[in-house]
């Protein structure tokens, strides 16, 4: 069995009169330790499906299953858990808490967590020992996104979700991040998921799910994936 | 407005109901609390117009301490601008009810003025009904049906004489009825019984068997449709007065007059009898006087006579003795000369011859013969005289015991004489002396007094006034208070709401609007929610606030429903303070963001720069919170808005709540510190004035006989003024007979500490604390102090005590002796009893009484102890008043601010929610923050509750009173409980909206 496995997943919304099927029949897996890039256009359903996966939807139908727990299935408290313990999520706009600094923001996360990471280490290993101490506004975009990063590997998760995580920065600190996120998976194990609506991206990738239409359309999996720096876009 | 801008509009009230909502709840709150509270003052004062309206009740009053009669209604009838007048009977009765009495205040029933209203039952048919207040029924289990005995004092008919005042002195009950001359609970004092009436009722004015009336009801023209506390109907009213006033001096002297013609008339009456009488009984004892000196004259007479008798009687006795005594001596001597010769013959008988012989014998026989017959003779003439002489005898001493028969009689007619002369004479003085006493009454006979009285001293319509005047101050402060959140309110949520919409106005400037045109929305929907909450707001609150205040107020009064009146002058004036604060508050944000460039509004605001603060700089403290506390300290250093504001509304509250049991506790310690702490005696006994020493002596020494009584004090107690720049107050000069007995009865000591005592002494005076503080008078100052008959004297104050009620002077005998050059007069008793029961306290009370020569009054302290829990009860009602106020004051604030504080962190919040946050640690992050707020806020509050209370006591407070500016420790613990029970309940409301933040819609990505 799958380490991931996303078993014919329908989301649906009730939009004011429409209903919106977001995933329409979607299946597909993820092993444990893959780099994953899900790619699509807007509105494939991608962030949905991510969405799912991190415990911050719920599915309407069909099975969703992590490390052999549904969590398709969990009730409210205990998806908080799975959010808390299992998944580290990587947002386009960093969510950094402003009013904390880079350090405060990576301990926020960890002081809830059962086996964190020690903030410090997390932050020097993404490059920012001399900004720790530094509030989101003194730093650059690609440093908050370095810290958003850290605050998300700081929590030991199973599952690094990254949601479209170079969209606001330029494409050399982009290229940075992705690199980290690389590293990150392949150095210390971990299971990445990133979306992105960049097909170039592919190659840095594992596993590829393209999206399309609500539904996973195709899965490929890359045997060598390509270093970021050696992609160019 | 266009029409894509106006349907936003429309849209963006439904899209932000709750916005919206709060908005205009916080402006209904603040209008609807204004308006309502600044209209009970005219609505209590309009139910009272109304209600006596409906009475009839009268403008003016006139009484007579000799009564007013029909004359005198005549002549009042024909002043110019009275309406109605009527006259009518009232007097001091007292009630059996089975073996209890009550005081109660007898009047007649009117027919047009002063009607009394049924409540329940009818009015009296005829002499042997009555009908009673309602309370009568309550206090006394009597009900409607049961039959009284009223007791009235006996009037003087025209003759003089007593007779009863009453018809019908047993009536039965028909129902019960309310009066406006008794609103307030207060029903004035009497002489009778314990000295204080407990019940007013009514008979018809037929049973009052007599022709005189005590009082006369006037209603003014015109007067009924002014409002009776407006000026307009002071004047109205004053004018006719003013003439009354005028013709009073003319009738008092004409009732005078006719009193005085009717008692002179009597006493000439008498006066004539009375010399007739003594005429008539002086010439009676003429006649017998005259009688008996006739008689003397008489015996005078006849003894005069018998004299007279006696003299010639004894002389012709004594003549005939001498003539019987001449004739025996002859006799005798012719015997003798017979015998010689017979001896000398018989001697020569024996020479003579027979023949001579026989002739001398012969010759000496004859002579013998002869002188035997002179003898005989004689002896018969002798045998005559004695018994004339015995028969003169017996006549006189017949005429002499008749005489003196005569002269007893006179002596016994006499005596008797004297006595009949003793007896008139003694009648007549009496009569005289009855005459003299009548004519000193005469003299004594007073002209009378009319009191020509107004509403206004009619006490329960002064008191309600003065409570309306308290309302209306209370009303100028506590809207003050929700204008002020309301407008900060506005200010953060309209900011807010801007500030939430810089893209859509940036993409609306972008697209050619005009500033006026996007602002218009914003101002629209502050408007809306304005002009919505506001008139919303004055109609609840017009409507709820003085129904309740008047509700409130009803249990003190008894008035007819609350004249509920809808003020458009407050109404705009709520209006548009509300206008102002919100419309303000939105035209300001609005102003801000306009001035910005499109592009800059386009592009998110940035969120709030994370700063570090002061603390820590302070390692010493930083260092030793935890990350969560690091984080809410950071936060409300942040968002310092929303700080301060969370801190005013929080503190308002608090301080409302505060306000509410410190008033709570100002006006009910009043009473309990005065009566018991400074006044420890539990009777004041008030001797009649004028008393004679040796009266009030016997008065007092009575008084400490009695069982119930465990210690006494004489004191002087009179009325005096200070004089100092224009001041009415009216101050009761005290000096006990025994400075150091006073403790026992008044103790005078420092409000603030509590054991420096003072004990009077000759250096000056102590007073007490609220006449200090009107007249601003500090220990060492010195005042001058007039009596009643403006003797002025001047002394230092030596102290200033606590004190609650009315104002006090307290002097040492020495002190007024030095003072006055005289001696205080000991005209007050305090004494002290032992527990005792309010029947005991009446029995008592009527025992002392019973000295109706020496006793003027008997009150016992516990009465004013009594009426005043009833105040408690009401002052309890304020209290939820308040705290129902602070709690939606709190609701409103405290939600609206964590309303804003959630929209304003959404993305934040759900960060964390993404980061694994349970609810509750959720809940936390904000809560924390929130609690932190709410507990400076409440110590602010308690700090502005202080304020706030001493405030409220000083807007409030009479000038009589003191209210006890300590406020409870209670009284900031309830309102910190409470306080913290309406945030909790925000907080509860809150944790829901934080959890149902949702995710995925927070952090999506700005658009």
């Amino acid at each position: 069995m799958a380490y991931i496995e996303f078993k014919n997943v329908v989301k649906a919304y009730q939009m004011g009169e429409v209903l919106i099927q977001a995933l329409d029949n979607t299946n597909f897996e993820i092993e444990k330790g893959e780099l994953t890039v899900i790619v699509g256009p807007s509105g494939a359903g991608k962030t949905t499906a991510l969405n799912i996966l991190g415990g911050m939807d719920l599915v309407t139908r069909g099975r969703v299953i992590i490390d052999n727990k549904e969590i398709s299935s969990l009730k409210e408290k205990e998806l908080i858990k799975y959010r808390r313990e299992d998944i580290g999520f990587v947002f386009q706009f960093y969510n950094l808490v402003q009013n904390l600094t880079a350090l405060e923001n990576v301990e926020l996360a960890t002081q809830i967590c059962k086996n964190p990471l020690d903030p410090k280490t997390v932050l020097k290993q993404v490059g920012l020992e001399e900004r720790m101490n530094n509030f989101p506004s003194q730093l650059s975009g690609g440093e908050q996104q370095r810290v958003a990063i850290a605050r998300a590997i700081a929590k030991n998760p199973k599952l690094l979700l990254c949601d479209e995580p170079t969209g606001a920065l330029d494409y050399k600190t982009g290229k940075q991040i992705l690199q980290l996120l690389q590293d990150t998976c392949h150095k210390e194990k971990m299971t990445v998921i990133i979306i992105t609506h960049n097909q170039a991206l592919t190659p840095m990738a594992d596993r590829v799910i393209h999206f399309k239409n609500g539904t996973a359309h195709s899965i490929e999996k890359n045997e060598h994936p390509t270093p970021i720096e050696q992609i160019e876009w | 407005m266009k029409k894509a801008l106006m349907k936003d509009t429309v849209k963006e009230i439904s899209n932000t109901f709750k916005r919206f909502m709060s908005l205009m709840l916080i402006v209904l709150l603040g209008v609807g609390f204004f308006a309502g509270i600044r209209v009970t003052s005219p609505d209590m004062r309009n139910t009272l117009d109304k209600t006596f309206d409906d009475y009839d009740a009268m403008d003016i009053q006139v009484l007579s301490t000799l009564g007013i009669t029909q004359k005198d209604i005549a002549a009042l009838e024909k002043i110019e601008g009275v309406e109605k007048i009527e006259a009518s009977y009232s007097t001091d009765a007292i009630v059996n009810i089975g073996e209890t009495e009550e005081v109660v205040k007898l009047m007649a029933l009117s027919e047009h003025i002063n009607q009394a209203k049924i409540i329940e039952g009818r009015l009296p048919e005829n002499n042997k009904e009555c009908v009673v207040e309602p309370r009568f029924l309550l206090g006394t289990e009597n009900k409607i049906g049961d039959s009284i005995t009223i007791e009235v004092e006996e009037i003087q008919n025209k003759d003089g004489k007593n007779q009863p005042l009453l018809k019908e002195k047993e009536v039965t009950i028909v129902g019960t009825v309310h009066s406006p001359l008794y609103i307030s609970s207060d029903r004035g004092t009497t002489k009778l019984g314990s000295g204080k009436i407990s019940y007013y009722m009514y008979i018809p004015l037929e049973n009052f068997d007599t022709d005189i009336r005590t009082v006369a009801y006037i209603t003014v023209e015109e007067a009924k449709e002014l409002k009776t506390y407006s000026s307009k109907y002071e004047n109205t009213v004053e004018e006719v007065k003013q003439i009354i006033e005028d013709i009073s001096e003319e009738r008092r002297q004409a009732r005078y007059q006719e009193i005085y013609d009717e008692a002179n008339g009597k006493i000439q009456d008498a006066q004539k009898e009375l010399n007739m009488q003594k005429a008539k009984a002086e010439k009676e004892l003429k006649d017998a006087k005259q009688k008996i000196e006739n008689a003397k004259q008489q015996v005078k007479n006849g003894k005069a006579e018998l004299a007279s008798q006696k003299t010639t009687t004894n002389a012709q006795l004594a003549q005939g003795k001498s003539e019987l005594d001449k004739a025996e001596k002859e006799l005798q001597g012719k015997e003798k000369i017979f015998e010689a010769e017979k001896k000398k013959l018989q001697a020569t008988l024996g020479y003579m011859t027979p023949e001579q012989k026989e002739q001398t014998e012969k010759q000496l026989a004859s002579q013998e013969q002869l002188l035997k017959q002179a003898r005989n003779t004689l002896n018969t003439q002798k045998q005559n005289y004695e018994t004339n002489k015995k028969k003169a005898n017996q006549e006189l001493t017949k005429a002499q015991k008749q005489l003196n028969t005569a002269e007893k009689e006179i002596q016994t007619n006499e005596a008797k004489l004297q006595t009949e002369q003793k007896k008139a004479d003694k009648k007549i003085k009496e009569a005289q002396e009855e005459l003299e006493d009548a004519k000193i009454k005469l003299a004594d006979i007073e002209k009378p007094e009319w009191y020509i009285l107004d509403r206004n001293q009619n006490m329960g319509y002064v008191s309600y006034l003065q409570d309306a005047d308290r309302i209306d101050n209370i009303a100028k402060v506590f809207p003050v208070v929700f204008f002020v959140v309301a407008a900060l309110i506005s200010l953060t949520s309209m900011t807010r709401m801007v500030e939430e919409q810089r893209v859509q106005i940036g993409t609306l400037k972008g697209l050619g609007y005009s500033k006026r045109q996007i602002a218009s929305k914003y101002l629209i929907y502050a408007t809306l929610a304005t002009v919505l909450g506001s008139l919303i707001g004055v109609s609840i609150g017009f409507y709820m606030i003085p129904k309740i205040i008047c509700n409130m107020y009803g249990m003190m009064y008894t008035l007819g429903t609350p004249v509920l009146e809808f003020d458009i002058g407050l109404t705009i004036a709520g209006l548009l303070a509300a206008s102002v604060c919100t419309v303000g508050a939105t035209a300001y944000s609005c102003i801000k963001a306009l001035l910005a460039m499109p592009a800059t509004l386009m592009r998110p605001k940035a969120p709030k720069i994370g700063k570090r603060v002061i603390l820590e700089k302070i390692p010493f403290i930083w260092k030793h919170l935890n990350f969560t506390q690091k984080v809410t300290i950071r936060n409300i250093f942040r968002y310092k808005k929303r700080f301060l504001m969370t801190i005013i509304g929080v503190a308002g509250c608090t301080a409302l709540i505060v306000a509410g049991f410190g008033l709570r506790d100002a006006v009910g310690s009043m009473i309990p510190s005065q009566y018991g702490e400074i006044f420890k005696h539990q009777i004041e006994i008030t001797l009649k004035d004028n008393l004679k020493q040796e009266d009030s002596q016997k008065a007092y020494e009575e008084i400490t006989k009695n069982q119930e009584i465990d210690s006494t004090i004489r004191l002087n107690r009179q009325s005096v003024k200070i004089v100092k720049n224009d001041n009415n107050q009216s101050i009761q000069l005290i000096v006990p007979e025994k400075v150091e007995n006073l403790q026992e009865f008044i103790v005078l000591r420092n409000r603030k500490r509590k054991e420096q005592t003072y004990t009077l002494n000759e250096q000056g005076v102590v007073i007490t604390e609220k006449l200090a503080k009107l007249l601003d008078i500090d220990e060492g100052d010195e005042i001058i102090i007039k009596d009643i008959d403006k003797v002025e004297v001047k002394t230092k104050v030596v102290g200033i005590t606590e004190n609650y009620l009315l104002h006090y002077i307290y002097m040492s005998p020495k002190l007024y002796e030095q003072l006055y050059q005289e001696e205080a007069k000991m005209n007050t008793i305090f004494a002290n009893t032992k527990e005792l029961t309010e029947e005991q306290e009446n029995a008592l009370g009527k025992t002392i009484l019973e000295d109706k020569d020496s006793i003027s009054s008997v009150e016992f302290n516990s009465v004013a102890t009594s009426i005043f829990s009833e105040v408690m009860d009401n002052m309890g009602l304020v209290v939820w008043v308040l705290i129902i106020a602070a709690g939606l004051l709190a609701l409103v604030v405290l939600y609206n601010l964590s309303n804003t504080n959630i929209s304003e962190r959404v993305r934040e919040l759900a960060t964390i929610k993404v980061l694994g946050f349970y609810d509750p640690e959720v809940y936390e992050y904000v809560g924390k923050e929130m609690l932190l707020l709410t507990i400076i806020g409440i110590l602010v509050g308690l700090l502005g509750g202080n304020f706030l209370t001493t405030f409220i006591i000083k807007t409030c407070e009479l000038d009589a009173f003191m209210f006890n500016p300590q406020i409870e420790i209670a009284s900031y613990i309830y309102g910190i409980v409470i306080t913290m029970l309406f945030a909790t309940i925000v907080n509860i409301i809150t944790y829901f909206a934080l959890k149902k933040i949702d995710m995925i819609e927070s952090l999506k990505s700005v658009e």
